[in-house]
């Protein structure tokens, strides 16, 4: 993940609950009253990019404690959790979050969820079995499926497969896009091989 | 609720369509200035809120401010990310250009006309760069040539699908003037029609001067 990376800086822009521990007179405007203060025990949606340090850096007092304390946003909540665990394939992860996994690793960087990365892991394998298996079904009829208007990407969506591939999340995605491309130049090296 | 920040993600998410396209989409200028002021008034800000301390802030004894400093400067250093990121994806698609052949500024050129009109208007409508960026276009072009001169027997920019057959077809699309090859100058001059040695021609087909036939 660079610096500069794009989908880095979209999943930073990612939003998870927060709330406040200090009674701030500045800043109510993050919870859209800019003319009070923000109380302590507010609790506030923030992008990751100002939850993180907030809930990383100390106030400074004796007790050590942070200026906010966060949630699991409910992308990562115990419902969609429950229905990872029942089949993976069944969630439409984009619905949740477009990038499901980055914000993933996100949380498991700030506090430690055992179980949900063995979920996330587990989740991930599955789907890209069924990931690979879509993307090798190339040069099919429907090649240009919903998805295609989306970011005008060129998804080799066929028939089936759509209300899977278009729950994918970015990083899936790319998988995808990875997997038939390669497919794709594969077989014109094939063809092109015996027109000589 | 507009927060701070949320012009830049906008810049991102063009900067992520961008990624996806084969030509480069317009300069987002008003969204740029935004940004840019955004980051002026955050750091006005800032400077208010440490003014009646004189230098000597201590954090711990007065966590309030201590925090909107933290949002302010964290909010500042995201418009600088989603900044630099745009620009960066830019810059890479016009290297990205330069090394294709392709003329990006031969669509600037005709800006030149609007500029002593409405220029902001008409530059909108007529290039997709900004200023900056077609002289980037231009230096990087100047280098890309510069270096490509170290070797006179091999083009850098040339194809790297191994050719058929030496010679190809070609009709010339437009007039492109007399060329040297190693069998002597050709005149190309529209419609017509040559054999010639794929190599000689390449720039003139990428250029759209000529096209390969058959």
């Amino acid at each position: 993940m660079s610096y500069y990376d794009i989908d880095s800086i979209l999943t930073d822009a990612e939003k998870i609950p927060c709330t406040f521990q200090i009674d701030i007179p500045d800043l109510g405007y993050l919870d859209n009253t800019p003319t009070q203060s923000l109380k302590a025990g507010t609790r506030v949606n923030l992008p990751l990019w100002l939850a993180e340090m907030l809930a990383i850096a100390n106030t400074g007092d004796a007790e050590g404690k942070s200026f906010v304390t966060f949630d699991l946003p409910p992308a990562l909540g115990n419902d969609v959790v429950q229905a990872l665990k029942a089949d993976p394939r069944a969630v439409p992860l984009r619905d949740q979050s477009a990038h499901f996994y980055g914000l993933g690793t996100h949380m498991m960087e700030l506090s430690e969820e055992k179980e949900l990365a063995a979920v996330l892991r587990k989740t991930f394998v599955t789907r890209a079995s069924e990931v690979a298996l879509h993307a090798r079904k190339v040069g099919g009829v429907g090649h240009r499926g919903k998805g295609a208007a989306e970011e005008g990407s060129n998804l080799g969506v066929g028939g089936a497969g759509e209300e899977f591939l278009r729950g994918l999340d970015e990083w899936e995605r790319k998988l995808f896009r990875k997997a038939h491309d390669g497919a794709k130049s594969g077989k014109e090296w094939m063809e092109g091989i015996k027109k000589n | 609720m507009p927060m701070y920040g949320d012009l830049g993600n906008k810049l991102v998410q063009h900067a992520k369509r961008t990624q996806n396209l084969a030509h480069l989409p317009p300069y987002q200028t008003e969204l740029v200035r935004g940004v840019t002021r955004e980051v002026r008034d955050l750091d006005k800000d800032v400077a208010s809120l440490l003014e009646p301390f004189q230098g000597s802030f201590d954090p711990s004894a007065d966590q309030a401010t201590a925090c909107t400093l933290l949002v302010n400067h964290l909010s500042m250093r995201r418009n600088k990310r989603c900044l630099l990121a745009y620009h960066r994806t830019r810059t890479d698609k016009l290297a990205e250009l330069v090394w294709s052949g392709s003329d990006v500024l031969d669509l600037a050129g005709h800006q030149a006309g609007g500029a002593n009109g409405a220029p902001a208007a008409d530059a909108g409508a007529s290039s997709s760069l900004s200023p900056q960026e077609e002289d980037y276009f231009r230096q990087y072009g100047d280098l890309l040539a510069a270096y490509k001169g170290q070797w006179t027997d091999i083009d850098l920019t040339g194809s790297l699908e191994p050719p058929r057959d030496l010679f190809i077809d070609v009709r010339v699309l437009k007039d492109a003037g007399e060329i040297q090859t190693e069998y002597g100058a050709i005149n190309l001059t529209k419609n017509s029609q040559f054999y010639v040695r794929q190599g000689d021609v390449e720039r003139l087909i990428a250029q759209g001067y000529l096209q390969k036939l058959g």
